[in-house]
């Protein structure tokens, strides 16, 4: 009997995971046809690059829609293009980043660059995914690549055990990710995040605290496998010391694309297959907004007080990110539209500042071996450029207002606010109170760059012309972004004008 | 058919390898006994899919998990410690915060569980599976089973390159293609 | 004595936080990585029992793609623990500690 092929119609619509497959294979063959090639880096990167714009226009030729694909396993609506298109510019800018730098061994830039792409692809899997086998599929297909790409810089122990910490927390995280989802499938008799969602509201609508009991006891424990992807309080602990090993290159990347596609997932999670929480819930209503709430600001606070005593930029950039990841849950939690609106919104202007921060740790570290902020003193003098922009980007971070970080931050909050409830005027409160804490910590930065002198004489800073392209590339939209945001809102709010 | 009170003595007998052999395997002190008494668990787990009539994931627990992965736990074992070393660089801390989290999270599970499926004591009838599992791999399922294609190919790759980074010079009549020249 | 769907969740519950609390307890990177999938096992089970009970093959396939999942993630945790075992003679996770501050 043949199985009923109807389901494999909308094939269209992968269009941009079938061709970051293609990219795989053909960086696949060229790294090995190539092996004796002088020129073979270049090659390996043009061909990648070229393959990821590509995936990007088919991202453009996608018409959205809403209606499920192979057989519910995936959608590509607005929401999912939009996320997609982010983690392919992020992947974009990860490969050149990784083409610069000395710490990637040049012979094995193809590997490296395969395995980014793989992890690219297990992204855009994870923004579309409606059903609990593809969402754990395409989670793995983002972790499994990372623990790799975490242990790459070679001969460096500080690499091999950043990357063997997090396959064994993170090998953890999914264990108790899926146990949650095993009890989700009986409670509900489907993988469909839907049909979950119609299973659990129904349960809640009985009341009662025995129906409701095991329902929050394995979201609670799917949260956990979000939490780690996103490094959100309790499960962040991985984080700083994954940041500071890992190949500089990669650890921008991994901090911006892997949470994008991580928040997008929650989301759909919650949203999608939860219902839609708006604001406090009614008693009989499962909490989530308050769980998500009370995490939200615990990892804020978490991250934000740990990077004020870090001298290691990296950590400090690692402790950072979890903080901003709380700023992001603050919004998850709210799962209005204009919270979503605000997360959209929120991961470009991200990608721009937190990968030119990065870079701008790279350049200082390939030219003076540091990466401590002492090694910034002085950059204001011996690289007046890299100092600025870095300047621009930390800035950004803050939030400080003519910055694109400014105006990712005002929708946050704004989501927040607009709830009227006494608990997110609370939440919102911390994370303005953590806002101005942060600032302390950048300003560090910025303070020995133009402010302290280097504790020796110290070589002008170089940077290549490449270098330098790309970091004008992510400081001037982080400028502009900031005064003329209308169309960056506008790409937004068209991609969540279809129905979810 | 097998007479019922056969049946429960099955179910209990693999329950308890699988249980025993967990709590061995967290709690021994000797780490070889815990990849041993991780055999034992496997081995429990796939019994109790043969009773849950899942024929072909029974089989398929016992190769990819006795045959791969215990296998590839004991050679790193056999490789990375003598047994004496391993005995020292392998302490029990933490009892007390983990007796205390396993009290709670267990009352709480246990309690959850009761609660919400007490009362289904009869299981359907089973049936062979594997005809249902083929056609629903390459129909519903047949995204995922494409995905985890690349995951595979992704993780062969990533291994190949992890241990590459010592193989600089390939012996002769290794496996060609990956080490580096 | 009739053995039904309970005895099976409750069985699984039992595996899953014997391997929870040894991943807490336990200081050894080899014996973490055990009881990550006693973890796996446990959550498996509870899919086996429910698709038998809701006579759906889903939770079927799931574990099928979770062997392949766990073969892997263990394959990547040995061959890094390799990698680093290479240059010091232990795996104690405590021992793990160029990275603190």
């Amino acid at each position: 009997m043949l199985p009923d092929l109807a389901g494999l119609r909308g094939g269209a619509a992968i269009l941009p995971e079938l061709v970051l497959t293609g990219t795989v294979f053909a960086v696949l063959v060229l790294d090995l046809a190539l092996r004796r090639s002088a020129r073979r880096g270049r090659v390996l990167l043009l061909v990648t690059c070229l393959g990821l714009a590509a995936a990007a226009t088919a991202i453009a030729g996608v018409s959205a829609g809403a209606q499920p694909l192979f057989y519910g396993m995936l959608v590509a609506d607005g929401f999912a293009l939009f996320v997609k298109g982010v983690v392919i510019a992020a992947a974009v800018v990860g490969a050149i980043l990784a083409a610069l730098s000395p710490e990637i061994r040049r012979d094995q830039l193809g590997e490296y660059l395969i395995l980014l792409v793989c992890l690219t692809l297990g992204m855009c899997l994870l923004a579309g995914a409606r059903n609990l086998l593809m969402l754990y599929l395409a989670l793995e297909l983002v972790s499994l690549p990372s623990y790799i790409l975490a242990g790459f810089r070679h001969g460096d122990r500080r690499s091999s055990e950043a990357a063997l910490k997090y396959v064994v927390f993170g090998a953890a995280a999914s264990g108790l990710m899926l146990f949650g989802f095993s009890l989700l499938y009986g409670l509900a008799g489907t993988l469909d995040l839907p049909g979950i969602g119609a299973a659990v509201v129904a349960r809640g609508l009985q009341g009662g605290l025995d129906a409701q009991l095991l329902v929050v006891v394995a979201v609670l424990l799917s949260l956990a496998g979000f939490a780690y992807k996103v490094a959100a309080v309790p499960f962040h602990m991985w984080c700083p010391d994954v940041y500071e090993g890992a190949p500089t290159p990669f650890v921008a990347f991994l901090s911006v694309a892997p949470k994008a596609a991580g928040f997008a997932a929650l989301l759909r999670f919650f949203l999608s297959g939860f219902g839609a929480p708006l604001g406090f819930p009614a008693p009989g209503e499962f909490p989530w907004p308050f769980v998500l709430g009370v995490l939200a600001m615990a990892t804020m606070t978490v991250g934000n007080l740990a990077a004020i005593t870090q001298d290691n930029v990296k950590r400090l950039l690692a402790y950072s990110s979890i903080a901003h990841a709380g700023y992001l849950l603050m919004a998850v939690a709210v799962g209005s539209p204009l919270a979503i609106r605000g997360v959209l919104l929120y991961l470009p202007i991200y990608l721009l500042m937190n990968m030119g921060a990065f870079l701008v740790v790279m350049a200082v570290h390939d030219a003076t071996g540091s990466e401590t902020v002492d090694g910034f003193r002085g950059l204001g003098a011996r690289a007046p450029y890299l100092a600025v922009v870095m300047a621009v980007f930390l800035f950004s971070l803050t939030g400080i207002p003519p910055l694109a970080g400014f105006i990712g931050k005002f929708f946050l909050f704004a989501a927040a606010l607009q709830t009227k409830s006494m608990f997110f005027y609370a939440v919102a409160v911390v994370g303005v109170v953590n806002s101005v804490i942060s600032l302390y910590y950048y300003a560090r930065i910025v303070r020995a760059c133009f402010l302290e002198k280097p504790a020796d004489a110290q070589a002008p800073v170089r940077v290549g012309s490449p270098a330098a392209a790309l970091l004008g590339a992510l400081a001037v939209p982080t400028l502009v972004l900031g005064i003329w945001w209308g169309p960056l809102l506008g790409v937004v709010e068209k991609a969540l004008l279809l129905p979810r | 058919m097998i007479p019922e009170p056969v049946r429960a003595l099955l179910f209990y007998l693999c329950a308890g390898l699988a249980l025993a052999g967990g709590c061995w395997v967290a709690f021994a002190r000797n780490i070889v006994h815990s990849a041993f008494a991780l055999l034992a668990t496997f081995a429990g787990v796939a019994g109790l899919y043969a009773f849950l009539s899942a024929d072909f994931l029974a089989v398929v627990q016992l190769m990819i998990y006795v045959g791969g992965v215990l296998v590839l736990i004991l050679f790193a074992l056999m490789l990375t410690s003598r047994i004496e070393e391993a005995r020292v660089s392998n302490p029990t801390i933490g009892l007390v915060p983990g007796a205390v989290v396993l009290i709670a999270v267990s009352a709480l599970l246990v309690y959850a569980c009761v609660k919400e499926f007490g009362g289904t004591t009869d299981l359907p009838p089973g049936e062979p599976t594997t005809a249902g599992i083929g056609d629903a791999l390459l129909s519903r399922y047949v995204l995922p089973f494409e995905v985890i294609s690349v995951l595979l190919l992704a993780v062969l790759l990533g291994a190949v390159t992890i241990a590459g980074g010592r193989l600089r010079k390939p012996a002769p009549g290794g496996k060609p293609g990956k080490e580096r020249p | 004595m009739e053995v039904g769907l309970t005895h099976y969740l409750l069985l699984a519950a039992a595996v899953f936080l014997v391997g929870m609390v040894g991943f807490i307890v336990r200081r050894n990177t080899l014996i973490m990585l055990m009881c990550v999938e006693l973890m796996l096992s446990a959550a498996n089970l509870v899919f086996v029992a429910f698709s038998r009970e809701l006579g759906d093959e889903a939770g079927h396939v799931f574990v099928l793609m979770n062997f392949a999942v766990a073969a892997a993630e263990v394959a990547i945790g040995l061959a890094i623990l390799m990698e680093i075992f290479r240059r010091r003679r232990s795996v104690d996770a405590d021992d793990l500690n160029t990275l603190m501050e």
